[in-house]
């Protein structure tokens, strides 16, 4: 008898009923659900912006909530499937949030162009990234924890797109928290750390999401 | 073809709800499915072996990701390309490693593998115990007389890739030799 027989053998002994992982699709409606109910508690806990509905009749400010919320959902989908060694065969939507992220580039664009003349910046700067950066560790910490229990090939795009997902929530907050108006400091505070924590999700998904 | 298709999704399912026999069949299958995929990539069939018993546990671990309605050659296929790849990158990366020490290597492997009054053939049993890459090379330099550059032709290697596998079989024999 050969190695491979005596190993299927001993796998095939250790065969039982196995739970099925869920659709992605399920997979990532719960993610949604969780983040927007993580959302909502954190608004209520440290509050709304007192200009929060005027600023929702401003169209670059609406154009800048749906492409960041693009960029929420479709990084949701796209770890969902990405958890699966073969994307669930979903290959396309695995690829969304590539689109989204450049819709929201394009936004952030226009919105910048559109700010003249350019709002005073605000007087605080990092303040905002570490805000973002400590409300987006719980979701983080959720997604890498469920996602362990599936079955990535692709591990350091799986990473990078949980982050994506983690700070966009902490991004949303951090819009309907903070008073403020300068596209400038929100790009610079707020977005590009995002997109640099991105990065970093690619390392943290190779030393996490290994299997 | 897509009857062995139908039987390998049709198996997976009977596996997943804990049909021993079903499974074995199904991993049986698939070892016979990877196998010359792999032996395609791969230049030993000790390399092909290890992998394809890695691939398999891989399979094993992974087996609830499957959900019985998609295809399964494509899920099987992902995991296969996905060890391999790591499998491949191991090896790259610690071939870099060595890399660092092939020109002093480049003295060395001129030399005898042990002292001259030690030929191939007396230590050809140690060589046979050396893992089956290592031992061709070693038989083709230094039983059949090949250059490094002739036996990398030969066996389909690079160059530097046959030293650097010569040079660990080597360590391993000078270690076991002076023990």
């Amino acid at each position: 008898m050969t190695n491979i027989d005596e190993l299927i053998n001993r796998l095939a002994q250790d065969a039982a009923t196995v739970k099925r992982a869920p659709h992605p699709f399920l997979l990532s409606i719960e993610w949604i659900a969780g983040a927007v109910f993580y959302l909502a508690a954190a608004l209520m806990i440290f509050g709304t912006r007192n200009d929060l509905w005027p600023e929702f009749h401003k169209p670059w400010f609406i154009a800048e909530i749906a492409a960041l919320s693009g960029v929420f959902i479709s990084t949701s989908l796209s770890a969902a499937l990405l958890s699966y060694p073969d994307l669930h065969q979903k290959r396309r939507f695995a690829f969304v949030p590539i689109a989204a992220l450049a819709l929201f580039v394009l936004v952030m664009l226009f919105a910048w162009r559109a700010d003249d003349p350019s709002t005073p910046l605000p007087v605080h700067t990092y303040e905002c990234t570490r805000s973002i950066v400590l409300l987006s560790l719980l979701p983080a910490a959720w997604m890498f924890y469920v996602m362990r229990r599936f079955a990535s090939t692709h591990y350091y795009w799986a990473g990078s797109i949980a982050f994506l997902f983690a700070f966009s929530v902490g991004a949303l907050w951090e819009r309907f928290h903070e008073q403020n108006r300068s596209i400038v400091h929100v790009i610079e505070w707020h977005y590009l750390p995002m997109i640099g924590f991105g990065i970093i999700g690619m390392w943290l998904g190779k030393m996490v999401l290994k299997w | 073809m897509t009857d062995t298709a139908d039987n390998l999704e049709a198996l997976m399912r009977r596996s997943l709800a804990g049909d021993q026999r079903a499974y074995a069949a199904l991993l049986q299958a698939t070892s016979r499915l990877l196998r010359p995929f792999l032996a395609r990539r791969l230049s030993f069939t000790n390399e092909v072996d290890d992998l394809l018993q890695e691939i398999l546990i891989s399979i094993h671990k992974a087996r609830h990701t499957y959900d019985g309605n998609r295809p399964f050659k494509p899920w099987v296929y992902a995991i296969a390309r996905f060890r391999l790849r790591d499998h491949l990158r191991a090896h790259y990366s610690d071939q870099l490693h060595h890399a660092g020490d092939l020109s002093e290597m480049e003295e060395y492997l001129h030399e005898d593998v042990t002292e001259p009054a030690i030929s191939y053939e007396s230590i050809s049993g140690e060589v046979q115990k050396l893992p089956e890459k290592q031992a061709t090379i070693l038989r083709l330099m230094h039983q059949d007389g090949y250059t490094a550059k002739e036996v990398a032709e030969k066996i389909g290697m690079k160059e530097s890739a046959v030293k650097v596998a010569a040079h660990r079989a080597y360590k391993v024999l000078r270690h076991k030799l002076t023990r």
